[in-house]
């Protein structure tokens, strides 16, 4: 599976310092690496969802609540243990067949696009700002 | 007809539940199943009156099997029966709302009509035929709306069936209307949903749970025989704890997921509700099994969980002997209601009285599956919501450049809890967060699937509340996400985990008109659904229950 490799590929990009001085004292040391409070604009700017001034007041609060009650965790001593990316119940045994199969009902799909003309989906411009 | 029917006990059980389900239909009456049917509005409690049958206790019963001798013996058609449950439906839905899209009525008939017709031909009927179901409404049915309780999905009609459905109408089921949830099923209490809030049939002023709560409460009050729900940390079980009904969580890749809108894929499951064991076992046996659309489904084989049930005998005073049963004690401590925790210590003692050897087992890493499910469901639906960007279905919001019509189409379409979990998830995967957030809760995992497995080796199965509290009132949490969560503590580890569990009703707590229901869950080993099935089942038809009747049905 690919998620090994994307794992690996993103702890090496972040490596936090962690100094371990036992599993009683590991907090602090965790967490004081660069883990920046969440910025709700930015957040919203990277999951494409226009808040309004009045929703990212509300919501602000919210998350940085939630956020920090996540940070407990960084007090859990956890080396060496692996990660699991699921429950891992006989999955995967038998991948099927790589082959393409027709759907048999392409224009129930093609009546829920909001825009279309045939045989295009339309949009409007795109434009690169970044 | 071959008889699968292998425990003797089953032919000496007075029981109305034994009945195994024939894997080959035959269009006359079954001989073994002689019974009175089941009133549909059943009765009572000790704090209400009955209505027309007397006030004794009453074990749960299979409408599935009832329904089926009925409709086969010809005493009554399936247009009956959906008639009935269709009139039923009308009467209490301005209630308690459990639905978002009720199914065409003349379709109904039609397929109840279509069934009729061919046990007066004398030819075969499914397995399920006759049996009216309700459904989530993030599971795809390609004959009517599938919004996942959002309004970016309103109107929407997919263009196929969800596997499970598809196995469920080949059976012969069919669907009364799509359930509502909180949105895409994020959510606790279903006041999340994108389009109206239900209400538990148990006290109107109350949650029935969620997020299946509209699956829950349509089973509690009738409107349907049975339900799917979807649960990705507790819901299936927790609204089946908050309406009084059976909720199944299968293993993780028990049952397909293909059609099921994704939420958090490393944890969902599509489960199921009904009033019985025994009708939790027929629909689970439908749904279940290996579908080449869903890599994660497994292949692994799928029993006739109904016709291993074993029936009660008479004679038989310990029916559990020798069953090793761990109470996990993290789940009854601080913070847990304590009407739930001597409802829980009532079903112990009432399992010790049935033969098992009931233990305290203690799981240190259990608080720890909390902020980790939340961290990963969080972080996996900003991923899988994604999709969602007004392109190629969903409505969208116009707009002259393309960031702008994503941007403005999922904040017109999603509800203010979806757009939170995307943002903290969104935040908990941003680069260079990836270890302490993401790959921590992983890590968590594996500590709480290693301490299920080791509490599993010295018992078979483990019990725990379904939730820290019965049904709390609309509007209680609304305003305060952590004291949300934390009604998931119970069941989130389980889904942590890929494990099955089934929540039997096992008592009623003061509150609300009637008394409010409190669940049992039971935990098994993965793939040991019939074991919990088994135990439930007993659990069941020996409980001094008034078969957990909302008193919503006995007033309207």
């Amino acid at each position: 599976m690919g998620g090994g490799a994307v794992t690996a590929l993103i702890s090496r990009a972040t490596a936090p310092v962690k100094l371990f001085f036992g599993p009683r004292q590991t907090r602090r040391a965790f967490r004081c690496s660069a883990l920046q409070p969440p910025d709700v604009p930015r957040l919203a700017e990277t999951a494409r969802i226009s808040l309004s001034p009045k929703e990212v007041e509300e919501f602000a609060p919210k998350i940085r609540q939630v956020i920090d009650w996540f940070g407990q965790l960084q007090a859990v001593d956890l080396e060496n243990i692996e990660p699991s990316l699921r429950a891992d119940n006989e999955v995967g045994v038998d991948p099927r067949q790589d082959q393409p199969v027709e759907f048999e009902n392409r224009e129930a799909m093609l009546a829920a696009v909001p825009s279309y003309e045939d045989p295009y989906i339309k949009l409007p411009k795109v434009l690169n700002k970044e | 007809m071959p008889s699968p029917i292998q425990n003797p006990r089953l032919l000496l059980s007075h029981c109305r539940l034994h009945s195994p389900f024939p894997p080959k239909p035959h269009p006359t009456v079954s001989r073994h199943i002689h019974r009175p049917s089941r009133p549909l509005l059943r009765a009572s409690s000790a704090t209400q009156q009955p209505l027309a049958t007397p006030s004794t206790t009453t074990p749960a019963s299979s409408d599935i099997l009832s329904v089926r001798e009925s409709i086969l013996s010809r005493r009554k058609t399936v247009t009956e029966v959906a008639g009935e449950y269709l009139d039923r439906l009308r009467r209490t839905e301005p209630l308690i709302r459990s639905f978002v899209h009720v199914a065409d009525e003349e379709a109904v008939m039609r397929q109840a009509a279509e069934i009729d017709g061919r046990v007066e031909r004398g030819e075969e009927v499914g397995e399920l035929a006759g049996v009216l179901v309700g459904v989530k409404d993030n599971i795809c049915t390609a004959d009517m709306p599938s919004t996942g309780g959002s309004r970016i999905l309103e109107g929407y009609r997919p263009a196929f069936d969800a596997t499970a459905i598809g196995r469920l109408r080949e059976r012969g089921a069919i669907i009364v209307g799509k359930t509502n949830l909180d949105e895409f099923g994020m959510g606790s209490s279903t006041e999340a949903s994108g389009f109206q809030v239900t209400a538990n049939p148990w006290d109107t002023s109350r949650v029935p749970g969620g997020s299946s709560g509209g699956s829950a409460s349509a089973v509690s009050a009738r409107q349907c025989m049975v339900s799917l729900g979807s649960d990705t940390g507790g819901s299936v079980r927790q609204p089946a704890s908050f309406c009084g009904v059976v909720g199944m969580k299968p293993t993780y890749g028990r049952v397909s997921r293909f059609g099921l809108m994704a939420y958090a894929s490393s944890l969902d499951v599509i489960g199921c509700f009904s009033s019985s064991v025994t009708d939790t076992a027929i629909l689970l046996r439908a749904i279940s099994g290996y579908d080449r659309f869903d890599a994660t489904s497994s292949n692994h084989e799928v029993p006739d969980y109904a016709s291993q049930l074993v029936s009660v005998d008479h004679f038989e005073s310990k029916p559990l002997k020798g069953l090793r049963v761990g109470m996990i004690c993290e789940t009854l401590g601080d913070g847990v209601d304590i009407g739930v925790v001597s409802s829980i210590q009532a079903a112990s003692v009432h399992l010790e009285e049935l033969g098992c050897t009931v233990t305290e087992v203690s799981m240190p890493s259990f608080s720890l599956g909390l902020p980790a499910y939340y961290i990963l469901a969080t972080s996996e639906s900003s991923s899988n919501l994604s999709r969602y960007d007004g392109v190629r279905y969903g409505n969208q919001v116009a707009a002259d450049e393309i960031n702008s019509l994503y941007g403005d189409s999922r904040a017109n379409g999603f509800g203010p809890e979806v757009k939170m979990r995307i943002l903290m998830g969104t935040y908990a995967l941003s680069a260079g967060y990836y270890d302490a957030y993401y790959k921590r809760a992983q890590q968590v995992r594996t500590l709480v699937r290693k301490s299920f497995k080791a509490a599993l080796e010295q018992n078979d199965i483990l019990i725990s509340p379904a939730a820290p509290t019965p049904a709390y009132k609309i509007g209680e949490k609304t305003n305060d996400p952590l004291a949300m969560y934390a009604g998931d503590t119970m069941t989130v580890n389980v889904n942590l985990a890929g494990l099955p569990a089934l929540v039997v009703p096992c008592g009623v707590v003061e509150g609300g008109p009637a008394g409010l229901p409190v669940g049992l869950q039971m935990i098994g080993a993965a793939f040991d659904e019939a074991k919990l099935l088994n135990v439930g089942h007993i659990f069941e038809q020996t409980l001094q229950s008034n078969g957990f009747v909302p008193p919503l049905l006995t007033n309207c």
